[in-house]
């Protein structure tokens, strides 16, 4: 009944080498293939180290969601609530350096902080009442959502934030490099030395690739899937606060389109280099190929529909191909 | 659908034209030879019995019939003429129905349209007629002796009940063939009366029900005639008349079987490791007491369904225990958690490697790893993973097991079936644990892996592990272990050890039980 196939027909064992290389490839050659493309039509704007700089400083943000949303998916579960948490975030922080006078750095571990207690409230929600991670998770956004506006009384809080607040996103503190691409580079690498390099990074892969095996070998799941929530939450923190920073303000929806972008990124690099399998590395190409996408489009002044056009459109080629790399994985 | 309605005929008299002859049917799936030649022929209105130890080949006879599975060799033939089962739609074209110990039923719709699931309906104005159908369905309904209202919810409908809706929709189907596998295996015995003689009812108007079971005196009571498959073949094909229960056991187990090598038994000393008493989870596992000890292989025989999966899960802290309790090492032994019980010195090989086993994904390397993954990292102060630890303990489990892999790095997924296995027992060599389970240990292995593993059983108690295993294959036990419990309807039943430990012991005891009555 179940003979090897994809999509019901049969292929011969070079055709499913073949596109199991173009699966793992297609990504990072569709980001190189579009650098050339932008290159070659715009050689003064695109191809220059301030264009670039601008790229990765903005998709920075993202990036640090996407790569918390991927610890997330590894284990296995959806987190939806990271787009609203960050809107929250941002807020929560602006409030609490403007209207409670807490010093930043204090307002900042508040707030990452935070962030882990809802990621640890959705990890429960999802291990031990057994709630589907699409649901418990788009109930705690939208309670999120609902926490933020109350908090603001729906008015964005835009007057006294501090210049050194500012600072947090705007500045180049090491050697000139915007503060946001050091901290996503931080944050990027410590997971994938987690999830890559240490023990526990070994059981997140195996609950993630079969919790029955996993948790028949002895490893405590539930406990793993928590930390998968925390992590997401921790980094949606840390996403909400310094998109506050850049924008000098929190707003109660600010953050709430991150959640499309990180979901592409991570689909995006689930497909590139390995068969359908979410991975840190891959989440920064994914990401990189929504920003430049962005970027291109900006460039030669497209109008802003075509931005959702884009981002949809990506969304389903990411997942598209994670599942075309996994199917042949498995057949 | 054919229609030719055939008057029921003298019971299981020669004379009947049969509806389904299959004739020397084989079917291998991979390197395992499921059916080596199997016949059968299935008359009008008979109900023909199937029986056969654990993997004789009659579920794979079922799914070759259900169209599920094509044969690789031999003939079928429905009313004289050959055919191909294409597929289920093929099947139930035929007149064939299926009933499964799993039933299909959707639990949030009523008995009604349970009852016609898959069934083409009549439909005035492009809607189902359901009122027509219901007049049609009651009869049957109530003949089978559906007491429930048809339109009433299935949710909170007994097992029996849904056998009924199952039997039913056979009915509507105007089915010719009814093939039921395990009917009475989760009825009580009253319920198994009432469909018993539905049963009957059924064979007199000329319906033919192929019964498979492991309880032999539901064969005799029911059937008129009985095949016997035994290792994929069958042996044996006998008539009600002068049919005795010994005869039966006797075809199942097979005669004049060389007794078995005995491996050199381990010192068994009398420490004992591992105690259970009157370990209880309902409805699976009722009051098991038994006492393991160091160094000792002890074997759990029975049939399938005999408890004894659910048995090591209670062990190994999968399921928690409505009653009873464990000691080990003489402490009280409690796991809540698989993580609990490996903690405390437990390992275990589950039945299904592949589902229950592995990341299938990952290389050999990470599932050899994965008990043992505080003793790959550098160090408590530093977790980071030391690929040379790993790599060193990879190749060192690689070659103590004489694991066939092109590296470490090699997806586990693409290994056979015997190596797999060998990585699942792998990944336990370096834990040492006091007590390791394996379930199913050889199942789907070729013939010289399991050699392999075998000895390798061996050896780890040697060095002083106590082994649980448990195993489906009668054959395998003797071989491998010192002692052997058999289990059925969740007891234990039986113990053989020494000279009484013999395969045909071990299926002797799997169906006495249900002689002698299992006291409730």
């Amino acid at each position: 009944m179940s003979e090897s196939s994809l999509s019901g027909r049969r292929l011969t064992p070079g055709m499913k080498t073949g596109l199991g290389i173009f699966a793992r490839y297609a990504t990072i050659l569709g980001l190189l293939a579009m650098l050339l493309a932008f290159s070659i039509l715009s050689p003064r704007a695109f191809p220059t180290l301030g264009n670039f700089t601008n790229v990765l400083n903005q998709a920075s943000l993202a990036m640090i969601i996407a790569g918390g949303l991927t610890l997330a998916v590894i284990v296995g579960e959806l987190d939806l609530s990271i787009g609203f948490a960050a809107s929250l975030h941002g807020i929560l922080v602006t409030g609490l350096i403007v209207q409670d006078q807490l010093p930043i750095p204090l307002a900042v571990v508040i707030v990452i902080g935070l962030g882990a207690l809802i990621g640890l409230v959705n990890g429960v929600i999802v291990t031990k009442i057994k709630v589907n991670s699409v649901i418990a998770t788009l109930g705690v956004g939208t309670i999120l959502t609902g926490l933020a506006f109350a908090y603001s009384s729906g008015v964005p809080i835009v007057a006294g934030v501090p210049e050194a607040f500012l600072q947090l996103s705007l500045g180049r503190w090491l050697f000139g490099i915007p503060n946001n691409i050091v901290v996503m580079v931080l944050v990027l690498g410590a997971l994938w030395v987690l999830v890559e390099r240490t023990g526990l990074g070994q059981e997140i892969q195996a609950v993630g690739g079969n919790a029955v095996a996993a948790r028949l070998a002895g490893i405590d799941v539930d406990r793993i899937k928590i930390l998968g929530f925390v992590v997401s939450g921790m980094c949606a923190a840390l996403t909400g606060i310094l998109l506050a920073s850049r924008l000098g303000s929190g707003t109660a929806s600010a953050a709430d389109s991150y959640l499309l972008t990180a979901f592409a990124a991570v689909f995006l690099g689930s497909a590139t280099l390995r068969d359908g399998e979410f991975h840190v590395l891959g989440t920064f190409v994914g990401a990189l190929i929504i920003a430049f996408g962005f970027n291109g489009l900006n460039i030669f002044g497209a109008p802003t529909f075509s931005q959702y056009v884009f981002q949809g459109a990506i969304l389903i080629v990411a997942v598209g191909l994670s599942s075309l790399g996994r199917s042949l994985a498995e057949s | 659908m054919t229609t030719t309605t055939r008057t029921s005929p003298v019971t299981g008299a020669p004379e009947a034209s049969p509806f389904i002859v299959a004739s020397h049917i084989a079917k291998a799936f991979g390197g395992a030879q499921a059916l080596k030649d199997v016949s059968i022929d299935l008359r009008p209105g008979e109900v023909h019995g199937l029986v056969g130890a654990n993997g004789a080949g009659k579920s794979t006879l079922i799914r070759i019939l259900a169209g599920l599975v094509r044969p690789d060799a031999g003939s079928i033939e429905i009313d004289g003429k050959p055919t191909q089962i294409a597929n289920a739609q093929a099947a139930a074209a035929h007149g064939m129905s299926f009933i499964h110990q799993e039933l299909a039923f959707v639990p949030g719709m009523t008995v009604l349209q349970n009852i016609m699931l898959g069934v083409p309906k009549p439909s005035r104005f492009g809607l189902t007629d359901w009122a027509a159908i219901a007049r049609d369905v009651a009869p049957i309904a109530a003949r089978v002796g559906i007491t429930a209202p048809l339109n009433a919810s299935v949710k909170g409908l007994s097992t029996a009940e849904n056998w009924l809706i199952n039997i039913c929709r056979a009915l509507v189907r105007k089915s010719r063939l009814i093939v039921m596998d395990e009917p009475t295996a989760s009825l009580s015995a009253s319920e198994s009366e009432k469909l018993f003689a539905i049963i009957r009812d059924m064979s007199r108007s000329g319906v033919t029900v192929l019964y498979v079971s492991h309880r032999l005196d539901e064969i005799l009571d029911l059937c008129d005639r009985v095949s016997v498959f035994r290792d994929g073949r069958s042996v044996d094909l006998f008539s009600r008349a002068g049919l005795t229960r010994q005869t039966l056991v006797e075809a199942i187990v097979g005669k004049g079987l060389a007794p078995a090598v005995r491996p050199t038994r381990s010192e068994t000393g009398s420490e004992t490791v591992l105690e259970l008493a009157d370990l209880t989870r309902m409805p699976r596992v009722k009051g098991v007491s038994l006492a393991l000890h160091r160094g000792e292989v002890l074997g759990i025989g029975g049939l399938v369904g005999a408890g004894r999966t659910e048995l090591a899960r209670l062990i190994y802290g999968a399921d928690r225990p409505d009653a009873g309790s464990m000691t080990l090492a003489g402490k009280p032994f409690a796991p809540r958690s698989p993580a609990a019980a490996v903690k405390a010195g437990l390992g275990l090989v589950p039945e299904e490697r592949r589902a229950e086993g592995l990341v299938l994904s990952k290389s050999v390397l990470f599932n050899l790893g994965l008990a043992n993954l505080d003793r790959l990292v550098i160090g408590r102060a530093l977790p980071l993973l030391s690929r040379s630890r790993q790599v060193h303990m990879g190749a060192e489990t690689i070659k103590a097991l004489a694991i066939k892999t092109q590296g470490v790095d090699q997806p586990v997924g693409r290994l056979s079936g015997g190596n797999q296995q060998k990585v699942v027992i792998g990944r336990w060599l370096r834990r040492e644990p006091q007590v390791l389970i394996l379930d199913e240990p050889t199942r789907g292995v070729d013939i010289g892996a399991r050699g392999e593993i075998h000895k390798l059983i061996r050896e780890l108690a040697g060095s002083g592990m106590a082994v649980l295993v448990i195993s489906s294959e009668p054959d395998e036990l003797p071989d491998l272990c010192d002692r052997v419990l058999v289990m059925a309807e969740g007891r234990i039943v039986e113990e053989l050890s020494g000279e009484a430990l013999s395969r045909n012991a071990i299926v002797q005891a799997s169906y006495e039980v249900q002689r002698q009555g299992v006291p409730a």
